[in-house]
């Protein structure tokens, strides 16, 4: 039953709808993606994680658990050393080998999608199927869907953004990702949600032509990134200006409980 | 005839470049546009003279190793700009030019490598090992970024790789300058080498015996072709094909003087460049392609037309 | 007047090898002179050339052209004075015999200079005296062996040399073409006043064509002068270790190879 589950989840792909697997609850659990890491915590299966990424920084606690890598991609020895019964993997292509690799020395893998706040629910409740903790998974689960529900209805655009995540090439982040949500959540409007890739390729020509008023990047540091200073840049007013949003990779670099934390910062960050 | 023919279809490239793009410019407004004048003229410009140095520096070495199928990028220097990119951006290097610079050295470093290799059996550079040298040391250098990436933490480091991929993003009017400054002189040494490399179609031996330096030759050009080629890894990254597919085309029109050769080359790669990069920017709007893929889209099928051509001869 | 190539006494050996290439080896090539080298493989032939032009230096004795070192010579100069047409060529990309012919002008050219009248005439002129005018549109890899051997030799004509020198041009040949090859230079010396110096592995056509014969054996003259100073019979079977009944024809020695029965072959 437990392989037909796990070929069920790697064949749907996008899908994270796990079903109820037969058997005890997973108390021997690595997670290989922080996310994972801060909702196991919050349903309250923290003690019960004996490996982490080492990007797996919060809450505090995951510091005192082993780290088996950076989990990119994951080692699958230092894994099986920590004797788990279940590991939680992002579904990615690496990663389905991974999970493969893992299967066949007899671990127990769940690939779980992550891409877009609406995936924080699902996971929530699979994460709670799979320790027994439905309860708790529940109460957060619902509390995250009523969070990207408002997605449904975000507040009107008082502002434009563009996320760039790298500068050569120039990469934009669009509605494929979590951050488009985290901005549109926040009042700014995505000059790229015309792109469904959640990232994706541009020319610097474009982003000068859309001219948003906030150029976003990933920095957990408050100098102003260097491409700054290049002279094709500053063809963006945005870069002439300026006008940068310098986010924490911890709060910003993925979705997870405290995406709503993020919106509010955001907002911080945007009314300066 | 021919030469007024590529001439146009030269600047109808140029001209394309700087009309056509992802960013709707009206044409009554072209020449006020600042996305036109400091983002797709200089775009255009610096693709012309990468693609055109990238088309001599393949037609030279080409004659150089007597193989039809060298490509400026097999000699290892796109390996070691590669290395120098990323241990640029491990040390967190800072600064604007930081990562061209680094990519240069790294290109420089490579080059001194195989040259030293080739050196091996004496004094004389012997070609094959100059190929299989750049081979082999591009090859290490690709390895040893490869380890680095792996055990770095940064993901900055794997977005290395897509900068390696080749494209002009980076271009700018310092860039046109720098590139314009620095190119004349090494096509010039491969300009001048024209009649020897002709020479050196016949053979090593014969070559000299009609009365090419063929030592010094060797040299120049593999030090002049190496030169335009760690320049143009440098500022836009490994653009594929363009130095190994544009030689031949010109060969088809203006057969195999290298006189009339290494400039149809240059002009015809430099067209070429621009109307990839072109392509590139526009085809998937507003995405834009790696102009390395639409390089090799367009040079796969002409290379293979040319190899029906070959076979046939 | 003084010959055109000379080399007195030259001994040379090739670095870390365990005896001489050439040793004691002289040679004298004037204007209107066909010298033919023969001898067996690795009897020094090829280094013969090499060091007659300046490629390799003599270990001892001297290796001049027109009285001067050969190595003291330009490389461009020297192609100016000297056609080769080396035992190997190999044409990277296909060509046309008027633009092949064309390289052997270079010697005369400069840098940046375009290709003068004179440089086609000289062309024409070239692939006249071989008699390859009506192949000068062909391409190379349609012409038969005999065909791209008169043309290579146009081009070493080309460069309008007082001295030719050819190695084992006749190889790989057939009959009617090795005799039109030797025909042909032949008439060089006799109507352009050429000197040439041919190694070769015909012993009958040098002895037939030629005006001078050097024979080497391991890198030493074992005989030189008129071919029949030069072919008798012991001569020949001591160098070449088979064999032979020596027979005349126009006047020139012509050896013909003995059968060997099983119990007198050494």
């Amino acid at each position: 039953m437990r392989r037909f589950l796990l070929s069920v989840l790697i064949v749907a792909g996008c899908h994270s709808t796990a079903r109820q697997p037969d058997g005890p609850s997973a108390r021997r659990i690595v997670s290989l993606l922080p996310s994972f890491t801060e909702i196991l915590f919050a349903i309250g299966a923290g003690d019960r994680i004996v490996g982490r990424t080492t990007w797996c920084d919060y809450p505090p606690a995951a510091l005192a658990i082993p780290s088996v890598g950076d989990g990119m991609p994951p080692n699958i020895e230092a894994v099986a050393a920590r004797k788990p019964d279940l590991v939680v993997l992002y579904n990615s292509g690496p990663n389905v080998t991974a999970a493969k690799q893992l299967e066949r020395i007899g671990i127990h893998t769940v690939l779980l999608d992550l891409n877009r706040l609406e995936d924080l629910g699902p996971a929530a409740r699979t994460l709670g199927r799979l320790t027994g903790l439905e309860e708790r998974a529940e109460s957060l689960a619902t509390a995250m869907d009523a969070f990207t529900s408002t997605n449904l209805h975000p507040p009107s655009p008082t502002s434009t953004i563009a996320f760039v995540v790298w500068d050569n090439p120039p990469i934009i982040i669009g509605t494929g990702s979590y951050l488009h949500q985290l901005a549109a959540l926040a009042g700014a409007r995505n000059v790229f949600g015309d792109v469904a890739a959640p990232s994706a390729q541009v020319s610097l020509e474009t982003i000068a032509a859309r001219d948003p008023q906030w150029i976003a990047v990933l920095s957990d540091s408050a100098v102003t990134p260097g491409f700054a200073k290049r002279q094709e840049w500053r063809a963006v007013r945005a870069v002439r200006q300026g006008h940068f949003l310098l986010l924490k990779g911890s709060l910003f670099g993925r979705p997870g409980p405290r995406s709503g934390e993020a919106v509010k910062e955001l907002k911080a960050l945007l009314a300066r | 005839m021919k030469w007024t023919l590529l001439v146009i279809v030269a600047v109808l490239a140029l001209a394309a470049s700087v009309v056509l793009g992802p960013a709707a410019v009206p044409l009554n407004e072209l020449l006020r546009s600042d996305i036109v004048w400091n983002l797709r003229a200089p775009r255009a410009l610096l693709a012309f003279l990468v693609g055109g140095s990238l088309g001599v520096a393949g037609a030279s070495l080409q004659a150089l190793v007597r193989n039809p199928l060298a490509d400026p990028f097999l000699l290892g220097l796109s390996g070691g700009a590669g290395l120098g990119a990323v241990i640029a951006i491990a040390l967190h290097l800072s600064g604007p030019w930081a990562l061209p610079i680094a990519a240069f050295v790294g290109a420089l470093a490579a080059l001194g490598l195989v040259y030293r290799l080739g050196l091996i059996g004496g004094a004389a550079l012997d070609p094959r090992i100059l190929l299989l040298g750049g081979v082999a040391i591009g090859a290490f250098a690709a390895a040893i970024t490869t380890a680095i990436v792996s055990l770095a933490d940064a993901s900055e480091l794997r977005n290395a790789f897509l900068w390696l991929w080749g494209g002009l993003s980076g271009a700018s009017w310092d860039a046109v300058l720098l590139v314009a400054l620095y190119a004349p002189l090494p096509l010039a040494v491969l300009l001048a080498a024209s009649r020897p490399l002709d020479l050196l179609a016949l053979g090593e031996e014969p070559a000299r015996y009609l009365g090419a330096d063929v030592e010094a030759v060797k040299r120049r050009v593999y030090l002049a072709a190496s030169l335009l080629t760690a320049a143009a890894v440098a500022v836009s990254g490994v653009i594929g094909f363009v130095g190994l597919v544009v030689p031949h085309l010109a060969r088809l029109t203006w057969g195999h003087r290298h006189r009339a050769l290494l400039p149809a080359a240059f002009i015809g790669g430099g067209a070429l460049l621009a109307i990839a990069d072109t392509l590139a920017r526009t085809v998937v709007a507003p995405r834009e392609l790696p102009v390395g893929v639409v390089t090799a889209l367009i040079g796969v099928p002409v290379f293979a037309l040319l190899l029906r051509r070959w076979t046939i001869a | 007047m003084s010959p055109l190539l000379r080399l007195t006494n030259v001994t040379y050996r090739y670095p870390g090898a365990p005896r001489d290439a050439l040793s004691g080896v002289s040679l004298s090539v004037g204007p209107r002179e066909f010298h033919a080298v023969l001898g067996p493989n690795g009897s020094g032939k090829t280094t013969l050339v090499r060091v007659a032009l300046g490629s390799l230096a003599p270990l001892e004795g001297r290796a001049d052209i027109e009285d001067r070192p050969a190595q003291g010579w330009r490389r461009q100069e020297l192609a100016r004075m000297v056609g080769v047409v080396p035992q190997r060529e190999d044409n990277l990309f296909p060509q046309r015999v008027r633009e092949t012919v064309l390289l052997g002008r270079y010697p005369h050219l400069s840098m940046w200079g375009r290709e003068r009248a004179e440089d086609h005439a000289a062309v024409d002129r070239a692939l006249a005296a071989c008699d390859v005018t009506d192949l000068a549109d062909r391409w190379l890899w349609t012409l038969s062996g005999g065909e791209y051997q008169r043309v290579r030799v146009a081009r070493a004509l080309a460069q309008e040399p007082k001295l030719l020198v050819l190695d084992e041009p006749g190889m790989s040949l057939d009959l009617k073409h090795e005799m039109g090859l030797f025909e042909l230079i032949r008439g060089l010396v006799d109507t352009q006043g050429l000197g040439v110096l041919m190694i070769t592995h015909d012993l009958n056509l040098a002895a037939r064509f030629a005006d001078s014969l050097l024979l080497l054996e391991s890198g030493r003259p074992v005989a030189s002068g008129a071919p029949a100073d030069v072919l008798t019979q012991e001569t020949v079977q001591a160098v070449f270790s088979w064999p032979v009944s020596m027979q005349t024809i126009d006047g020139r020695p012509q050896m013909i190879p003995l059968r060997q029965s099983k119990e007198s072959r050494a």
